[in-house]
């Protein structure tokens, strides 16, 4: 007794627990979105490289966005004409790199990449791997002047510091200020940054000055997604991890949204080769479904992510299944009403299927429809019983005279244009039949109150089942995410082993309470 | 509203959930439910038994055994026709003797030979069975019940309700007709339950629809404080069919005839729980009682014994008479 009723609970609350598993993942991982007609935008990326070949072997390289990282991008698209292609992955920086490359190229040559992505934004975690803390390197080994000036520089950032956080924001601040010829280390700054004093030069200084403090720091090269055009500049920025924070450092100003494409100080594109190497980069957002761009997402997680769901059925198969799932829901309803509410109906399930029913004609007029039908077959049925027929007759007349009940409604409401009547023709007749024999055997053996009782009960039941399986953000969330079905059979396996009273049961046994 | 649980479960005030659960489930197998939810079935294994139940005149199965209907029932005192599968009373003819070419039923109204056809085909094509099997309808001795429930019924059998559990008699209630339940002893179509002191046999408090009464409410006769004749032979009877049976938690319904004495009407594997509110206590601190004493190698004799010993287990209700709505 005591084992079967650990077992219960312990499969009771796997099921949940596995169910739950499966639905955090892709709400949370993959960014399925929970509820229905959920928005993303989305940017179409685009790279255009333009040369003209100079009729000797040419070589581009140029970075793509690297494909393991856990932003979303997807549809990667090459246009290479008649150049060879090659993808490059450096394991060390997670670069990807494209080798284009061909003999003898004349004339005016055109490359192409495209993705979609929906970018980052500044909550995105760095990578895990980027957090370990780096070795405390000095540079400039082979330039005595500029190492001293380095270790002069960072000293005194040091010395002005409180930690390293401090220690970062003072270098970008150092750094970065415009040389109004106040700083007391310009010289210094300037020596180091000879001949690169542009934002990826001094973007470089900051990341060996945190470097050399064991910080780990890295420059980025990406676009600002907010600057969609039809030519975008590459934006740097750096990127570091101190006092277990995530930062980001961007020196053209902070942008909402941004994609990175490559990590390092070298350039977006290099070619050899060529003459008159032009590049552009557009971007363009579009409006789509959230549920789409989740659902393409790319890597293991991605596919686990499809292998959850409907995707591969076709659309028809689909929109069954889309109504199926919301059925699990109702009969968990039922379960509820019956254990813990004391519901009586008539028919196990036989509520949940009369609200699938209502699904076609909606709630007022199911019920109505539902308690007409019901009635005039119960007016017959009472008929029948005088003529003291078998039973399996008795029921094939009983359901004849519904149908041809709900085929007189369809007609009438159809000649006086009601839609609704034509719905009817969805209603489970045989349900229909089994509910008006049992409900006038109640009626006889029990008592007319009791038959109405239960009929009502019934009706509230399927009601309510309607109301749950019809509601929108139920059946979205049911079909999205069918791993719920196992959340709803877990919690089905812990009502079967309810053992406490009914709601119902304390108004019963009130008499002995006290 | 959870005050009102907590009582209850202070109270030891068993639910449905409960009974289904660790009672019923728990304790009758399924192999052995046709046992009693076969009437045919359970007459032919309790008589061997020792258990005395009303005679058999016939049983209709098909067609055939129909042309012998009117030579099961060409007795002048009457027979009750019931469908061998049906539960909670349903489906039961009792026809009280012949009428004017036809007969008189218990309700007063009249039935001739093609109604009573009707209705017996009514039961063997499973009107009133489970899922609708094929049934067989019996046809047996009508019971000519003991004069001593005359007060305190109204119309119908009186019947008395043991709930057995392992073989243990373990709460008894005595289930009066009245007017509303239209001759039926069933408690849910309004019929009395009147508890019973196992102990003893007499009548303890009694309730209607849920709710404590003190009289019969068709006869204004008090319910209280009277003896049940037979009563060591009931609870021996109602501790027997653990034997018959093999299932560990039944209600076992015996009536009381004034030839023959008393008699097991049928068996229940999934007897109700309004027997609290007749007894005003709980189940639950009864049950785990009579779980710590049962004994598979107890005699049925022995068992009653234990049933005497009982009644101290739950807290009795006061027998004040408390409005329900109070």
């Amino acid at each position: 007794m005591k084992i079967k009723i650990r077992q219960a609970v312990i499969l009771g609350f796997a099921l949940i627990a596995a169910g739950l598993a499966v639905f955090l993942v892709k709400a949370a991982l993959l960014h399925y979105p929970l509820s229905p007609g959920e928005r993303a935008t989305l940017w179409d990326f685009e790279l255009y490289i333009e040369f003209d070949g100079r009729n000797q072997p040419a070589r581009i390289e140029a970075f793509l966005p690297p494909s393991d990282v856990g932003r979303a991008f997807l549809q990667e698209a090459f246009y290479d004409g008649s150049f060879g292609r090659s993808l490059v992955a450096e394991s060390e920086t997670r670069n990807r790199k494209a080798v284009w490359t061909y003999r003898y190229p004349a004339n005016k040559k055109v490359l192409r990449y495209a993705a979609q992505t929906m970018g980052e934004t500044r909550s995105t975690p760095l990578p895990l791997s980027f957090r370990e803390a780096g070795a405390q390197v000095t540079p400039f080994e082979a330039d005595p002047v500029k190492r001293q000036a380095f270790i002069v520089l960072s000293g005194n950032l040091r010395q002005r510091s409180a930690d390293e956080r401090s220690f970062a924001d003072l270098a970008i601040a150092e750094i970065f200020e415009e040389s109004s010829g106040g700083e007391p280390y310009a010289d210094e700054i300037s020596a180091l940054l000879d001949g690169n004093p542009g934002v990826a030069g001094r973007l470089e200084l900051v990341r060996q000055l945190l470097n050399s403090q064991g910080i780990p720091a890295r420059i980025a090269g990406g676009v600002y997604l907010t600057e969609a055009s039809r030519r975008v500049e590459p934006r740097r920025w750096l990127e570091y991890y101190v006092d277990r924070e995530d930062f980001r450092f961007f020196p053209a100003g902070a942008p909402g949204r941004f994609f990175t494409i490559w990590y390092g100080p070298e350039p977006l594109l290099e070619a050899t080769g060529v003459d008159n190497l032009d590049f552009q980069i557009a971007l363009k957002s579009q409006e789509t479904a959230a549920s789409g761009v989740a659902e393409n997402a790319p890597g293991a997680l991605g596919a686990f992510g499809r292998s959850v769901g409907f995707g591969a059925l076709p659309l028809t198969t689909q929109l069954v299944y889309q109504v199926l799932v919301t059925i699990p829901v109702g009969i968990t309803l039922l379960v509820f009403l019956r254990q813990f509410i004391g519901f009586k109906t008539l028919g196990t399930f036989m509520p949940v299927l009369i609200g699938i029913a209502f699904r076609e004609t909606a709630l007022l007029n199911g019920i109505l429809l539902f308690s007409l039908l019901v009635g005039l077959g119960l007016a017959l049925r009472f008929y029948l019983e005088r003529l003291q027929l078998l039973l399996v007759p008795r029921l094939a007349v009983v359901l004849i005279f519904v149908v041809i009940a709900m085929a007189v409604f369809a007609v009438l409401m159809a000649e006086t244009n009601q839609a609704m009547g034509l719905s009817i023709s969805l209603f489970p007749m045989v349900i229909l039949t089994m509910t008006i024999e049992r409900m006038s055997i109640i009626w006889e053996e029990s008592s007319a109150g009791e038959a109405l009782k239960q009929g009502f009960g019934s009706l509230v039941a399927a009601s309510l089942a309607y109301l749950v399986m019809t509601n929108p953000q139920i059946e979205y969330l049911m079909y999205r995410f069918p791993e719920l079905l196992i959340v709803l059979m877990g919690l089905c396996v812990l009502m079967g082993r309810y053992t406490g009273l009914r709601l119902l049961e304390l108004w019963r046994f009130k008499a002995l309470a006290s | 509203m959870f005050k009102t649980f907590k009582a209850l479960r202070a109270n030891g005030v068993m639910g449905i959930n409960e009974r289904n659960v660790a009672y019923v489930a728990a304790l009758n197998p399924r192999k052995f439910l046709a046992r009693v939810d076969d009437k045919f079935l359970t007459k032919k294994l309790a008589e061997p038994a020792g258990i005395p139940v009303p005679e058999l005149y016939g049983v209709i199965e098909n067609a055939r055994d129909m042309k012998r209907l009117e030579e099961f029932i060409s007795h002048p005192d009457g027979f009750v026709i019931k469908p061998a599968q049906g539960s909670q009373g349903k489906g039961i003819i009792v026809v009280e003797g012949p009428l004017k070419g036809g007969w008189r039923l218990a309700s007063g109204k009249r039935i001739d030979l093609e109604g009573m056809k009707f209705q017996i085909n009514n039961m063997i094509s499973g009107m009133y069975s489970l899922g609708g099997q094929p049934d067989k309808a019996l046809i047996e001795y009508r019971v000519k019940f003991d004069d001593v429930f005359g007060k305190v019924s109204f119309r119908g059998v009186p019947d008395i309700r043991v709930i057995v559990l392992k073989g243990i008699p373990v709460f008894a209630m005595l289930r009066l007709p009245t007017a509303e339940s239209d001759g039926k002893a069933n408690l849910h179509k309004g019929g009395v339950g009147v508890g019973i002191d196992l102990a003893t046999g007499r009548t303890l408090q009694a309730m209607q629809h849920d709710h404590f009464i003190e009289i019969h409410p068709d006869t204004a006769h008090p319910l209280e404080d009277i003896q049940t004749p037979f009563w060591e032979d009931i609870l021996l009877m109602a501790a027997k069919s653990y034997e018959v049976t093999g299932l560990g938690y039944i209600g076992v319904d015996v009536v009381l005839d004034r030839e023959k004495g008393p008699l097991l009407l049928e068996l229940n594997a999934r007897p109700g729980i309004s027997i609290q509110i007749a007894n005003r206590r709980g189940l639950r601190f009864v049950l785990d009682k009579a779980m710590a004493l049962g004994d598979e190698k107890k005699s049925p004799e022995e068992r009653v014994e234990i049933a005497k010993t009982l009644s101290d287990a739950a807290p009795v209700k006061p027998a004040m008479i408390e409005p329900a709505d109070a």
